[in-house]
């Protein structure tokens, strides 16, 4: 009889762990043979060789983004730098009349100084203290702003990792989502942005990898596209460089 | 979900009520249609469509053929990461563990995203019976769980509502009249489900695809509900079948290529997630805990079987219910499982070892191949059918008539005097019936054809009759082989002689 | 060079002139078909519905009537698949094995035949009339047959081919579909026929008997006059 949820966790740890063995021995004995305890051939790994070499220029791929972006409903931008996507997602404030809003907080954002350029807005950034209720201070903001760890051209997507100072709430509990792409992220094919995973390696991965391309929909009710059900109903990607 | 007696039990009576409601054949047709020309268009516009389909179909067998290999780096990989790794071989010892699971954490409320596992588990309701609140966040999946029903397509669960139907329901719930109109309607939603996503003391999810070497796990929708249940609650229980595996992230972006183009023909869904343990200790959201239950439930049942192995290569895209013709007037329902359309008529049996308990899915199916041509993975699903009912007869489960029908079939078919004497009976009694060419009673075996036809007549001298006249005719015309052609067809037979193999026709 | 003829038992007994048309059509190539008369039926309606052992028996007279032939050509694409499930159907049989992979490897359907071996497209036929075609399922997805029979009617003079809206659609049939799930079975063929209607096309061209029967039988029931025809009969009648 566990004591405490540790202990109990523990005892079915234990028993799972024996479980599995039987589990994993049934199906090699079902497939006829030993169990492999090397790593298999595996030689159709990954796309066809064709596609591995299929490559936009960098102008392509901001037009092909914002095309794929934008028919699913997105919004994006261009902006030459961090100080004109601040005043982009100023003046949407003023437009929309957001008065919360979440940031990440990752250097680039520090620097780009949102608060400094409103200062009457509440603006929280993600994880600065053990109190708070980030999930709340997510939930209950108009606009949530992160910079993207990739893009992904061809299927119109922003990649966007957990950490520390980067929460999955931020992208997906406010009502608008303000994505920044430093150009040099963006990359053609989304191989190209899985790749990286694999050669990170299991321990390097973060909790959360999150692929973004456009804002939430459904059609569950007749076939009627409505957007914005759960996740952001408005999305902006904005390039910067 | 079996409920009063008077729920018909076989697929041809179910199929029979579907074919009577006029609103679901127009809603099935509707959004078959829809989703099918959806993912032509995608699978046009992205190009090598074959190709991708056979990359999918190598990834696939390829993991199949090596599951106990992946699936154990999976499970050693996941706990690595600080996941509860639990392994169910039946649905009841998956309940039982979801249930334990959810009773240790004393949850009052659990918020699930889409997963046909726990359908097939039939898991609210053992969730519900421990008076634990277990609530679909899926638009589709919410609007059938108020309604009390199961979903009537893989992705698209509501299809047989209309929106007044569902104005109805939410308006019940929402305790004020809710106009039929979907931005309203689906507006009501999103308010009502935040609350519980916020308060909910269990995330619940399905899963795409695990990646063996990292032991993450990927989810792919479009509404956000997957994120909010694997973000916001404490604890994330996922169920998964054991086979929903592929090697690495490289292998995901063939998936991801295939998948929603299949589904409904999009590039790629709104949110695909890869998610690998718990929270960290530093990050400030994603659940403190987590578990994953690998569930069986039969699905080993079709490993070391050459027959049907390759039916583990579904990634559950529903291409081929889109596809299919009698999916598109019967609809989901009509099948009797979780799981319907091409796919469900498969699976739905091969998950059970017992033929005597199979019902009469395997036969609505003219086995017209729409669904192995619609499948990214190349699942020879027309083949299986065929195969499933062939087991159901050998087994001893057949049709007692059908059976004497066909010994007496093969018997007067067995040669070719029998089989002249049977023409000639035909053309014989059908003096009695026949009328200007044609049959038109209803009565025995043509009252199903002939309710739809008038059987063609059976002319006076069958092929046979009249062959000696068309040879002798032909032979005098005495026109003379043309040398060219002779040479091709030489070419052919000595092609064929090497080894050619039969290029004209036949499936991989 | 030995070409026979496979009948099929529905082209046999119901529809007779698609052989007759297939045979004179060859004629006039010096082409001489064949008919081994020891063959029955191809074996699919007991194949389909589980009866592997029934589905043998007549089989096995194709697979005697065709031992010595070079070419086994049949004016129907599901009977020529139903040949292609030989090796599977006789897969614990070693000598009937062999004996059915040599069959499978010399059959074709009809158009398969006339354009890949023979490469022949013009007949030199003349049909002054508007045409749709339904591909046959077993033809077109499971032995390929897709651009033979369009490259046919493509040579056709006066032809006018409309295209058929949802034509890969299953007719359905499916064989013993028909009588097990007659009223899945009569959906499907209403509206299989709705879309014929739709092209107001004056002749309906098939490449498998079981099809047309299908749909010609619906056609009368509602009393639409549309003819329905195979394509070597089409083709035929456009040369005589």
């Amino acid at each position: 009889m566990a004591d405490t949820h540790k202990e109990w966790l523990k005892e079915l740890e234990t028993a799972s762990k024996a479980k599995q063995k039987s589990f994993i021995d049934s199906i090699s004995s079902k497939l006829g043979r030993p169990r492999p305890m090397e790593k298999p051939a595996h030689p159709f790994r990954g796309a066809p060789d064709f596609w591995r070499s299929f490559e936009w220029s960098e102008e392509e791929r901001i037009e092909r983004f914002s095309a794929n972006f934008k028919a699913a409903g997105g919004h994006v931008a261009r902006l030459a730098s961090y100080d004109d996507a601040k005043q982009f997602i100023v003046d949407k404030a003023a437009e929309m009349s957001a008065q919360y809003i979440i940031r990440q907080g990752q250097p680039e954002l520090e620097a780009m100084n949102l608060e400094a350029a409103m200062p009457d807005a509440h603006i929280s950034v993600w994880n600065t203290n053990q109190e708070e209720n980030w999930r709340a201070r997510a939930a209950e903001a108009d606009f949530g702003v992160v910079v993207a760890d990739y893009a992904v051209a061809y299927t119109g997507s922003i990649t966007v990792l957990s950490a520390a100072n980067k929460g999955r709430s931020v992208s997906l509990l406010p009502t608008v989502l303000f994505a920044i792409i430093p150009l040099e992220r963006l990359k053609t094919r989304l191989g190209e942005a899985l790749i990286n995973f694999d050669q990170a390696g299991r321990e390097n991965l973060p909790a959360g990898i999150h692929f973004i391309s456009g804002p939430s929909r459904s059609a569950d009710i007749e076939n009627d596209l409505t957007i914005g059900v759960h996740g952001p109903g408005v999305v902006y990607a904005l390039f910067v460089g | 979900m079996s409920t009063a007696s008077t729920k018909p039990s076989t697929v041809k009576e179910r199929a029979g009520l579907a074919l009577n409601d006029e609103f679901l054949r127009k809603a099935v047709k509707f959004t078959t249609e829809r989703l099918r020309s959806g993912k032509k268009t995608a699978s046009e516009e992205h190009g090598n469509w074959d190709d991708w389909r056979e990359r999918g179909r190598q990834i696939r067998l390829h993991t199949i053929a090596h599951l106990d290999y992946y699936l154990n780096l999976f499970a050693d990989n996941a706990r690595a990461n600080g996941v509860n790794v639990h392994f169910a071989e039946t649905d009841v010892e998956a309940v039982k563990i979801a249930l334990a699971i959810a009773e240790r954490k004393q949850a009052k409320s659990i918020v699930k995203s889409k997963s046909m596992v726990t359908e097939e588990l039939h898991l609210n309701h053992a969730l519900e019976k421990i008076g634990v609140e277990a609530i679909e966040t899926d638009l589709g999946e919410y609007i059938i769980q108020l309604a009390g029903e199961t979903p009537s397509h893989i992705i698209i669960p509501a299809i047989h509502k209309n929106r007044y139907q569902i104005a109805d329901l939410l308006s019940a719930e929402a305790g004020e009249t809710l106009a039929p109109d979907t931005q309203i309607l689906a507006g009501f939603v999103r308010k009502k489900l935040r609350e519980k996503f916020l308060e909910a003391d269990i995330g619940m999810t399905g899963c795409n695809f695990a990646i063996a070497e990292t032991g993450s796990m990927v989810l792919f929708e479009n509404e956000g509900n997957a994120r909010m249940v694997s973000t916001v609650p404490k604890t994330q229980i996922t169920l998964m079948g054991m086979e929903r595996i592929i090697p690495s992230f490289e292998d995901l972006e063939v998936m991801a290529t295939l998948l929603p183009r299949s589904a409904t023909g999009q590039k790629l869904t709104v949110y695909m997630s890869g998610i690998t343990g718990p929270r960290r200790t530093e990050d400030a959201d994603g659940p403190d805990e987590m578990h994953i239950i690998i569930v069986d439930n039969g699905r080993s049942n079709q490993l070391g079987d050459p027959e049907f192995q390759e039916l583990l290569n579904c990634i559950r895209c529903g291409a081929c219910l889109n596809a299919c013709p009698v999916y598109r007037h019967i609809g989901g329902h009509a099948y009797g499982g979780t799981y319907s359309g091409p796919i469900g008529a498969v699976l739905t049996p091969a998950l059970k070892k017992d033929e005597s308990q199979w019902d009469d899915i395997a036969n609505a199916s003219s086995l017209c191949g729409a669904c192995y041509e619609a499948c990214p993975v190349k699942i020879p699903l027309h083949d299986m059918l065929v195969y499933l009912r062939r087991r159901k007869v050998e087994s001893g489960n057949g049709n007692l008539a059908e059976k004497v029908g066909m010994k007496g079939f093969s018997t007067l078919l067995g040669g070719s005097k029998r089989m002249r004497g049977v023409i000639r009976l035909g053309q014989l009694g059908q003096k009695l019936v026949e009328r200007d060419g044609g049959i038109r009673i209803k009565l025995g075996p043509l009252k199903g054809w002939n309710t739809y036809r008038v059987t063609p007549s059976l002319p006076k001298q069958s092929f046979r009759d009249r062959w000696s006249t068309i040879q002798r005719e032909t032979q005098a015309e005495g026109a003379v082989l043309d040398p060219a052609l002779k040479a091709r067809m030489e070419a052919v037979v000595a092609e064929r002689k090497q080894g050619g193999g039969s290029k004209h026709g036949g499936h991989a | 060079m030995k070409v026979s003829l496979f009948i099929t038992c529905l082209s046999d007994a119901i529809y007779p002139r698609v052989g007759e048309a297939m045979v004179r059509l060859l004629a006039r190539y010096g082409v001489q078909l064949e008919f081994p008369t020891v063959q029955t039926c191809c074996g699919q309606p007991a194949f389909n519905s589980g009866y592997w052992d029934d589905a043998r028996k007549t089989a096995t007279t194709l697979i005697e009537a065709f031992e010595d032939s070079d070419f086994v050509i049949a004016p129907s694409g599901s009977c020529i698949g139903m040949i292609h499930h030989y090796p599977k159907l006789f897969e614990k049989d070693a000598v009937m094995l062999e004996r059915a992979n040599r069959l499978q490897a010399k059959s074709y359907e009809f158009t398969q035949f006339l354009v890949k071996v023979l490469g022949i497209t013009d007949v030199g036929a003349t049909f002054p009339h508007k045409v749709t075609y339904h591909p046959s399922c077993h033809g077109s997805r499971l032995l390929g047959v897709k651009e033979e029979p369009i490259a046919l009617m493509n040579k056709v003079k006066g032809l006018e081919l409309v295209p058929l809206p949802f034509a890969e659609d299953c007719c359905g049939f499916g064989g013993t579909f028909a009588v097990k799930m007659a009223d899945i079975s009569g959906a499907m063929v209403t509206e299989k026929v709705d879309h014929v209607l739709e092209t107001e096309a004056e002749v309906l061209v098939g490449l498998d008997m079981a099809c047309m029967m299908n749909i010609a039988g619906n056609l009368r029931y509602r009393d639409k006059p549309v003819r329905v025809m195979h394509l070597a009969e089409l083709l035929y009648e456009g040369v005589k």
